[in-house]
This record gives structure tokens, sequence and C-alpha cells, in this order.
């Protein structure tokens, strides 16, 4: 009778092991990142040979043979491929919705129509000083724009070098994690429940790498995750329990680079997803659209002082120039601060001539400015509406994918609960079996 | 498949969340009226909103130039038409002095008369427009004509007054100067009625046979009332074209306008339809989210 007795503590230790496992499910089942896990059961056998009474003797009980966690390694990669790809795709909508907003912040386009719109109003009435004073504060609110406009630009820029900042550090401390799991993962016993939480941690760190930039992943018998950048060629960050260090740099011309250091050795990477790649794609698009701007201001600024330049103003003296480019084309300041130093006239017209202004309306219709800063505008507009639709297509790949994940990897408390049920049956049944072995064997004492 | 418990609460909670998003983004178009407030929204529609901005606000500046032009215009008519009656006077003066009968006492005061018509035609071309510039003034000169210390009248400036922009390319001569109203080709080769009438004035005080000079003064006053009258005439003619460009103006004016709200106004009929349907679906999955979420096997443990 005393493997009974073997049998059913065996039984009792077991689903309370099993009991612990469901209970730790349900509690964390609002975990960011934890896997469902199962308690591996299996029978005891019975020692090899041994009969009774010529029937192969029972086995000897139940014993928890691990803690297995459901990971699916292909569905994570999956959830992290689609995640770069939608954190990338995200991240240039939020520079070109920043652009868009730069762009006609400052309305531009209809401060150059009421600066051109004010030259006709002086052409009616040359002598006005009215309309002069009009034409002049327009004049000032262009130049306003334009300097308005490309500090935005620059303020985007400089957003886009925090982001990547912010990033690279981020990334920096996620690979130093995942290097010290991959330690521990060394040193744990495989399919323990220590195990089974340090892999969910290694999983929800390379998920949030994945959002920062597209990472290879490989994986050694013992879990533990190598990671690659910018592609499966790209350099290592980490490999086994050494992480290595980002960093980005922004040129002068716009473009952005990113290096990995790790080991004493750099070597550069293309990030080809995750927030970075949407920085890269950033920088891109603001450097080509302050380079349009700029060229826009120019030729606005050389195109009035030209015609400034070939007329004479009220007083009869040839014109001065109107306007002024700093240190960037477009920080553009007023250095006409007299009404009457508008040069209306043509050379020898007269005071009430107003042909020098045909003139500027002509480079008004060569220069292009408004349509130039409107199409300018619209093809940034163009991207950031095939992005949006792009954004929300990998949006539902995306989701698709952690559906899928944690279908197999998630808690559901309702499988939950049938299993607490089960196994609070199997460990109350197991007592039961004490008691009938300590029955049992009292039946034989109590025989006098 | 099975589905995770979180898995249902973050995805109930990301459809609710973008139903109600799209509910706001309706209710914000139906609040500014505007379905187009960014470049995004409608890259195409945008782009013509631009440009229809654009030809309104440049239609603003060239309709308060028609309006200044036009008032100039009305101006320079009813200032030709006191012109004409003073022209008219001395045409009649001129026809009275041709009477024989007359003495040369008679014909000084009839002279008297003849200067003040002529000081009243000065004064008259001096006149100041709405701008404060003279009404017929050239190119240039601060006035229309000047009088010299011998009474003789010189038109001040050259030229022909700059035209005004009153559409794309398009300008009109709002005013004429001094030279093309009161410039006349006379008998006697070129002249102006200023001296037209300073002549004969001249010639009636002198006395004596006053027949020759009062008959070609009469002449060159009939050719002066013509000019005043192909004068007025042309000024009609360009009021009149100012007239078609207004129309035009406010013709596409209101062309534009059904075209910007083509584009850019909410149709608030299906707008409110759209937010009925959407709020609806919220409502719904607000009601399916509660039941389910109230669903649990750890109700029935006991």
């Amino acid at each position: 009778m005393s493997d009974l007795l073997t049998i059913g503590a065996s039984g009792v230790r077991a689903y309370q092991s099993a009991l612990t496992t469901v209970s730790e499910n349900i509690t964390n089942s609002g975990s960011t990142g934890y896997t469902r896990r199962t308690t591996g059961l299996a029978e005891v056998p019975a020692a090899g040979g041994l009969t009774t009474q010529g029937v192969a003797a029972t086995g000897n009980g139940v014993q928890v043979t691990g803690v297995s966690s459901a990971i699916d390694p292909l569905r994570n990669a999956a959830v992290r491929t689609s995640g770069s790809d939608l954190a990338k795709t995200e991240g240039g909508i939020q520079w070109l919705s920043q652009i868009e907003s730069a762009l006609s912040g400052n309305q531009l386009g209809d401060r150059l129509t009421a600066f051109f719109n004010s030259a006709q109003s002086v052409a009616a009435d040359p002598t006005s000083s009215a309309a002069r004073a009009t034409m002049l504060e327009s004049a000032n609110g262009v130049a306003g724009a334009f300097a308005g406009t490309g500090q935005a630009l620059d303020q985007i820029s400089a957003g886009i070098d925090a982001t990547a900042d912010a990033a690279t550090t981020s990334l920096d401390g996620l690979a130093a994690a995942l290097a010290k799991v991959n330690d521990a993962l060394g040193r744990t016993q495989q399919a323990s429940s220590a195990a089974a939480q340090l892999t969910d941690q290694r999983d929800q760190l390379l998920e949030s790498m994945s959002a920062i930039t597209d990472v290879s992943v490989t994986l050694d018998a013992a879990g533990r995750a190598a990671v690659r950048l910018g592609g499966s060629n790209g350099p290592t960050l980490v490999a086994g329990s050494e992480a290595g260090a980002v960093t980005y740099v922004h040129s002068a011309s716009g473009g952005v680079s990113f290096a990995v250091h790790r080991a004493g050795e750099s070597a550069t990477f293309v990030p080809q997803g995750g927030a970075l790649a949407g920085v890269a794609d950033g920088a891109q698009r603001v450097a080509d659209t302050r380079n349009a701007l700029n060229t826009i201001a120019s030729n606005f600024v050389d195109g009035v002082n030209a015609v400034q330049a070939q007329g004479v103003d009220l007083n009869g003296a040839l014109g001065a120039p109107m306007f002024e480019a700093g240190d960037s084309p477009t920080d553009i300041s007023m250095v006409l601060a007299d009404p009457a130093g508008i040069a209306a006239a043509s050379v020898g017209g007269g005071s009430r001539d107003n042909s020098n202004l045909q003139a500027l309306a002509t480079v008004r219709s060569t220069g292009k400015y408004e349509s130039g800063l409107t199409s300018l505008a619209a093809n940034n507009a163009a991207t950031l509406t095939q992005r949006q639709t792009v954004a929300n297509a990998q949006g539902a790949i995306h989701d698709n994918a952690v559906a899928a994940r944690d279908s197999s990897a998630g808690v559901n408390l309702d499988s939950e609960a049938v299993d607490l049920m089960r196994f609070q049956q199997a460990y109350s049944a197991s007592s039961r079996v004490i008691q009938v072995a300590r029955d049992t064997l009292q039946t034989i004492l109590d025989i006098q | 498949m099975q589905i995770s418990t979180s898995l249902f609460y973050d995805r109930s909670l990301s459809a609710m969340t973008s139903l109600s998003a799209q509910a706001d983004t309706i209710n914000a178009q139906i609040s500014s009226n505007k379905k187009v407030s960014a470049a995004s929204d409608d890259v195409v529609a945008w782009q013509q909103l631009q440009g229809l901005a654009q030809a309104k606000a440049d239609d603003t500046a060239y309709a308060s130039n028609i309006s200044l032009a036009q008032s100039l215009l009305t101006q320079s008519d009813s200032t030709l038409s006191s012109i004409t009656t003073q022209i008219q006077q001395a045409q009649q003066l001129a026809l009275q002095a041709s009477n024989g009968t007359l003495t040369d006492a008679d014909r000084a005061t009839m002279a008297t008369q003849l200067r003040s018509i002529g000081d009243e035609l000065v004064s008259l071309a001096n006149t100041k427009d709405a701008r404060g510039q003279p009404l017929f003034g050239a190119a240039t000169g601060d006035t229309a004509v000047s009088v010299g210390t011998d009474g003789k009248v010189s038109f001040a400036g050259t030229g022909t007054p700059a035209g005004m922009p009153i559409g794309n390319g398009q300008t009109i001569q709002a005013t004429d100067s001094a030279q093309q109203v009161f410039g006349v080709s006379t008998t006697s080769g070129q002249s102006d009625i200023f001296a037209i009438v300073g002549k004969l004035a001249d010639a009636l005080q002198a006395g004596g046979d006053v027949s020759a000079a009062v008959a070609s003064a009469i002449t060159d006053l009939g050719s002066a009332s013509d000019q005043i009258a192909a004068a007025r005439g042309s000024v009609g003619a360009r009021g009149a074209r100012l007239d078609l460009e207004a129309s035009r103006l406010q013709t596409a004016a209101t062309d534009r306008e059904t075209m910007r709200s083509g584009l850019q106004d909410t149709d608030v009929t299906t707008a409110i339809t759209e937010l009925q349907k959407t709020m609806t679906i919220l409502q719904a999955t607000q009601a399916s989210f509660t039941k389910l979420s109230s669903l649990s096997l750890f109700d029935y443990l006991k």
C-alpha cells in the first residue's frame, strides 16, 4: 500500500505545480509580453521487470516534466517584421504631416498674392502714400512668412534629430538589456518557469527593438538571441552577452547615416524599417522641401529687387533693393523702409507713372512663386496621402500578425478557468487517494 | 482560433477608438463646413482651391481698381459737361459780338465776360480727382495747366497718364491729359481752348473791326465743342468697358464660388447621415463589448 501513498502524494505535488502555473497565467493575463505557460505532466514509469502475480506493475504516479511556454518563433518574427514596416511608415507620416503644417502655417502663398495685389493698388494710384505703405506692409508680411516657413522646417529637422537621438539611446538600452537576458538564459535550466520568464523578456525586447529599426534575429539552442541591424548581412548589435551601441549622424546636406559600434569595430547600416527608417525618410523630405523653398525665396528676392533697380521711386531716384536675404535664403528682411522708395515708375516716367509695377506683375507670372509653393505642398500631401493608405494596410497586417501570435501565446481566461477546475479536481482526487491509502493501511493495522 | 483575453480588450478598444476618431472627423467637417482643410485631405481639390483663392484675391484687387477708375471717369464726365457749358457761353458771346450794331464798350464788356469764362476753364482744367491728383494731369507735372505771368495758359506736363491695371494684363486709361482734352486743331494751326477764348477776348477788347476775329473764333469754338464732345464720348465708352469688366468679374466670382463650394464645402446631408451611421456602429460595438466582457466562466465557479 505504500506505493498508493506515493502515487497520491505525487499527484498532490504535480497538480499543485499545475495550479500554480494556471494561477500565474490568470494573474498575468493582462501583462504585456506574457506568454501562456503549461505544466508538462507525465506518468512516472514503473521500474522495469517488476511484476506482481504475473501482471506488469502499475506506474508510480505523476511527475512534472517542466513548464513550457507557448512561444511560436515564426509568429513572433512576423509580428516584428510587420511592426517594423508600420513604424517606418508611421514615422514618415509624422514628418510629412509636420512639413504640411510648416508649409501652410505661415500662409506664405496668401501673403505673396496679397503683396502682388497691393502692387496693383499702387499702380492705380502711384502717388498715394497709403497704397504704398500697404504694399510695404504686405512685403513685410511676405518676408516674415518666408522666414517663418523656413524656421518651421528647421524645427522639424531639429525634431528629427531629437527623435533619432532618443531612438538610438533606447535601442542601446534595449540591446544592453537583451545581452543581460542572453547571459541569464545561458545559466538557467531549460523548460523552467524562470526560462519561460526570460524568453518572454527576450521577445518583448526584440519587439521593442523592431519598432525602432528592422532586426534580423537568430536564436541558439539555449534561446539566446543574436541581433543584426539593417538586414541579415548587417552589422551585429547583440551577440551572446555582448551588446553594441548605435550612433546617428545628420549631415549638412540633409542625409542621415547610422552606425553600430561593437567589440572595437564600427560598421554603418541602412535601416529598412522602424522609426529610424522613418527618420531617414523624413530627413530627406525636409531637406528637399527646404531646398525648394530656398530656391523660391532667392528667386523672389532677386526678382523683386531687380524690378526695383530698373525703376525710379516717388522722389525720382533709382529704386533701392526692397529685400535682403540673411544667412539662409529664407531669412528675408526688409531693407526698404520708406513707402516713397517703391519704384513704381519707369525711368523718366514721372511721379504718376506705374509702368515699372507692370514689370513686377510680369515677374510674378514668370517667377511662378505662388504656384511653385502650391505644387511643393501638393507633392508633399500626395506622398502623405499615399503613406497613410500604406499605413492602414500595414496596420491591418500587423494586427493580424499580433492576433495570430496571441491565439497561441495569449491567455484566455475561460480556458484557464477550465484548467483551474480540472487541476483542482485532480488535486482533490489525489488527496482522496492518500486518504484511501491511509484507510486501507489502517484496515490491516486494525486486525487484532 | 482562440482569442486571448487581452487581445479581445485591445481589439475592442482600437475598434471603438477608430470609430470615435471617424465620428470626430465628420463632426469637424460639419462644424467647419469644410471637407478639405489640409492639402492631404484631397490633393487635387486643394490645389484647385489654392488657384481659386489666388484668382479671388487678384479679382478683388482688380475690382477696387475698376471702381476707382469708374469714379474717375464719372468725375471726368461731369467736369467735361461743365466745360461744354462754358464753351457754349463763349459761343453765344461770339455770336452776339458778330452783331455789327454793338459799340466798342459793349464788346469790352463781352471781353470781360470771356476772360471770366477763360478763368473758369482754367479752374475746371485743374480740377483735383479722388486721388488728390490733377484730373486732367499728364504723366508728369503737379497741375494740369499753369497760367504764366502774361496770363498765357500752358500745359504743365507731358505724356499721357499711365494706364490702370483692371485685369490680367489689361489696363485702362482712367483719365485724359489736359493736352488731349483742351488741345484743338484750329484754322490757324494747333492751338487750345484757352488760347481761342483769350484771342477772342483780346480782339473784342481792342475794338474796331472784329468781324474776322469773331468769325474765326466761332469756327474754332465749334471745333473745341466737337473736341469736348468726342472726349466725353471716349469717357463714356471706357465707362461701358469698365461696366462690362466689372460684371465679368462678378460672374467669374459667382462661378468660382460655385466651384469652391463644390470642392470644399461639406455636403451636410451626407455628412450627417455618415455621422449617424458611425454613431450607430459605435453604439453597437459598445453594447456588444459590454455583453461579451461580462461573460466569464469565473462567474459560474462557486
